[in-house]
């Protein structure tokens, strides 16, 4: 945001040479059952290229049937909701409209929808019509050149290839039942404009009360992220965040990061359990506290022998 | 990045299509189903239904389309419209898609369908309708715990009864020998009026002849009226048996003297031949044998019981309790000439008494916080997996986070006395990663070797 603000001083001077930059991307977060999820292409990755890496947790459209890589929506942490609410670069959208906005624009819409369809069944059936007769070409030339007829040949194979395209002009049909229909992911429509940004910004819905816990854990997440680290959620280890070095698809987790406040006394055997636990998958584990002078201070734990 | 781009394209022919119904929260479908029919979906007013997790996963996978007035909904619009709490929440939906994505069958736990623990009991056969239509079902003929165990109980008093009447059950061929009751029918008859029979049992008081019931108090056998063919031994006099009473004999069956003659040919009569020193011994084994029925008190004793308690007597008197550990309050835990088993002992030794996790569990009240979702079904057995009678499932899901408390004791017992017999696992999400867990019964081993 500084930086913005800077640029934009400098470009009063040099207005007339240079455009103001375009204003950060703002991201369309919708709730559902009050988690805020991302559905949009642009929206993820703007978000990714601000350094939140959230999770996906829908069925990756081309392999459905796996755990391993899944896909939209992508689900954010509520320290990253509330980090892009507080540059301004998240809005949230309205829910779908439950009278779909009058029976005209239903109409309208339902016309869109059956106009978009047609147009999709012609380039099928166009695109269809070529692929077959490209099958039928190199099935033929194929057959053809195997043989062993060599000038006088070809002038009747070409004669009946030609007569078998003609045959397949004629007789082609694409069936409606092979015509490929997409399943949006998200929804289509509503872009907005700037108005409207701050129209959605009011209208953000104010979810649970936020305790002091939840406090010192945004406070750890903003610092971490600033100094350029990728967070994301770490209960299966027993701590808060794990934080990676760089992009998690790049790089292992070097920390487990456990947030507590500083007045808060901690019982050794968890201190213990939590050294166990980092030891054991090879992390380094990270107590940290927001300080007073809003500066955060880190203890790490490391496993060592006796010395 | 770039296969979190890919969209979801299907053929019109596989896609099946669906309307949203928002009052009554179901999907019904407009067009004929597919494969995922035989493990999802319910039938109601004639059509053809999904609940609103199935169908968002069915939309995710690209097999179903659904209308919401007359748009299609785009898998977003699916998200916010069948996820809410009164259908599935979110959690809940991650859990499910995971399993479902692993191939699992999953369907919603409704506990009104389980049987409750006195129908478990019984050995109830379950029926379930899932579909509107009912299936017979072969009613199960195994015994309840209670009847088998009363059986057991009566199998040793018929045993003891066809032990008396050796000649009556044994070998066809046999005749039964005289009934004892002929000679001594004077007593033995009179003395009991049960049914009409005769018993073997004597009362208290020898020679009374009113109806007493012998079962109860102590009753004592008339052995000198028990008499047993003994066609062994060489000095018997009779060559044939006498017929038996015709009272105890069934029905019309009447039977004529039985000739021993040729049993005695088929017995090996023989005097053994044995050698001087053999002699010797066995004259002496006879000698120095006390019989034990010479001694007074143990013919006093009427059973087994009281024979032990003498032998129990006999043996504490000599030696005698040391005083100052067993005339104060606090008494040693156990008698130390008494035998008793180690197991039985470490119980008696055991401060803490182990206890199993569903005591006291129907007690416990439900609560909105902690219960059961799912049942999950093994995906080997969709082959010939019926929705109308799925059969016990694998386990059964509880969805919570980590961000919620960890479930203490009194809710895991919930949990598993609602569950029945079948493992409650825990799935815990966190953001995306789901976790599970169960919690098992553990029985600490007692080093016993009894």
């Amino acid at each position: 945001m500084r930086a913005c603000s800077q640029v934009q001083v400098m470009d009063d001077d040099f207005s007339s040479r240079r455009e103001s930059p375009p204003p950060p991307h703002v991201v369309g977060v919708s709730l559902c059952d009050s988690a805020p999820l991302l559905w949009r292409v642009e929206d993820l990755r703007s978000v990714r290229a601000q350094g939140l890496v959230g999770a996906l947790l829908g069925s990756l459209p081309r392999t459905p049937r796996q755990n391993g890589r899944l896909g939209r929506p992508l689900l954010l942490l509520p320290e990253e909701e509330r980090l892009l609410r507080e540059r301004q670069t998240a809005a949230a959208l309205p829910a779908r409209r439950q009278d779909g906005g009058g029976a005209e624009l239903v109409v309208q819409v339902e016309q869109q929808q059956e106009e978009e369809q047609q147009r999709s069944y012609e380039e099928q059936s166009i695109l269809a019509l070529e692929d077959r007769k490209s099958a039928l070409l190199r099935a033929m030339t194929s057959s053809h050149s195997g043989g062993p007829g060599s000038g006088t040949g070809t002038e009747a194979s070409d004669e009946a290839l030609r007569g078998r395209l003609e045959d397949l002009d004629r007789s082609f049909t694409f069936p409606q039942s092979a015509l490929a229909v997409q399943l949006s992911t998200a929804r289509a429509g509503l872009s907005y404009c700037p108005e409207a940004r701050a129209f959605l910004q009011a209208d953000w819905p104010i979810r649970e009360q936020h305790d002091r816990s939840w406090d010192a854990r945004y406070q750890v997440f903003r610092d971490l992220r600033g100094r350029g680290f990728y967070l994301t959620s770490a209960g299966k280890f027993g701590g808060d965040f794990l934080v990676y070095p760089g992009d998690p698809l790049r790089f292992h987790a070097h920390f487990i990061a456990i947030c507590s406040s500083l007045d808060e006394s901690v019982c050794v055997l968890d201190v213990l359990s939590a050294a166990r636990l980092g030891s054991n998958v090879k992390k380094t584990v990270l107590l940290c506290s927001p300080g007073t002078d809003g500066r955060i201070l880190y203890t790490s734990l490391q496993w060592s022998g006796m010395v | 990045m770039r296969r979190i781009l890919s969209v979801l394209f299907s053929c019109r022919g596989n896609l099946v299509k669906a309307t949203w119904l928002q009052s009554e929260q179901i999907v019904e479908l407009q067009s004929p189903a597919g494969k995922f029919w035989q493990t999802m979906g319910f039938s109601a007013n004639g059509k053809q239904n999904l609940l609103p997790e199935e169908a968002l996963y069915l939309m995710e996978c690209g097999n179903l389309q659904v209308f919401y007035q007359n748009l299609p909904l785009s898998i977003q619009d699916g998200y916010e419209k069948f996820l809410s709490s009164s259908t599935v929440s979110l959690q809940q939906y991650q859990v499910f898609a995971h399993l479902k994505r692993l191939g699992y069958v999953v369907h919603r736990f409704d506990p009104s369908l389980e049987p409750s623990s006195y129908a478990r009991q019984l050995n109830l056969p379950q029926s379930r309708d899932r579909a509107v239509k009912q299936l017979k079902r072969k009613r199960s003929a195994s015994p309840t715990a209670t009847s088998s165990h009363t059986e057991v109980q009566e199998t040793p008093t018929a045993d003891r009864m066809e032990e008396d009447e050796c000649g009556r059950d044994g070998e066809e061929d046999k005749k039964p020998p005289e009934s004892p009751l002929t000679a001594s029918a004077g007593t033995a008859a009179a003395s009991s009026d049960e049914g009409g029979g005769r018993t073997w049992w004597m009362t208290d008081d020898l020679g009374e002849r009113s109806d007493h019931k012998p079962a109860s108090g102590r009753s004592r056998w008339h052995f000198s009226s028990i008499p047993f063919p003994d066609l062994g031994s060489r000095g018997s006099s009779s060559s044939c048996l006498v017929p038996p009473d015709s009272s105890l004999l069934p029905g019309s069956v009447a039977v004529g003297v039985c000739d021993i003659a040729p049993w005695r040919r088929r017995i090996n009569l023989r005097e053994v031949k044995m050698s001087s020193k053999e002699r010797r011994r066995e004259e002496d084994k006879r000698r120095r044998r006390w019989d034990i029925n010479r001694d007074r008190e143990v013919r006093r004793c009427r059973n087994w019981a009281e024979y032990r308690e003498l032998l129990a007597r006999r043996e504490g008197r000599p030696k005698g309790r040391p005083a100052h550990l067993w005339n104060r309050e606090v008494t040693p835990l156990h008698d130390p000439r008494q035998p008793i088993p180690t197991k039985e002992l470490l119980d008696k030794l055991s401060v803490i008494k182990s206890t199993h996790l569903l005591e006291e569990a129907s007690s416990i009240k439900g609560s909105d916080e902690w219960r059961i979702c799912f049942n999950v079904y093994q995906p080997d057995t969709v082959a010939d997996f019926k929705k109308s009678n799925p059969g016990k499932p694998y386990s059964r899901m509880c969805v919570c986070s980590f961000d919620g408390p960890v479930p203490d004791l009194r809710a895991i017992k919930l949990l598993t006395y609602q569950s029945g017999d079948v493992p409650v696992v825990l799935a815990v999400v966190d953001h995306g990663d789901i976790s599970f867990y169960t919690f098992k019964d553990f029985h600490l081993p007692t080093d016993v070797f009894s």
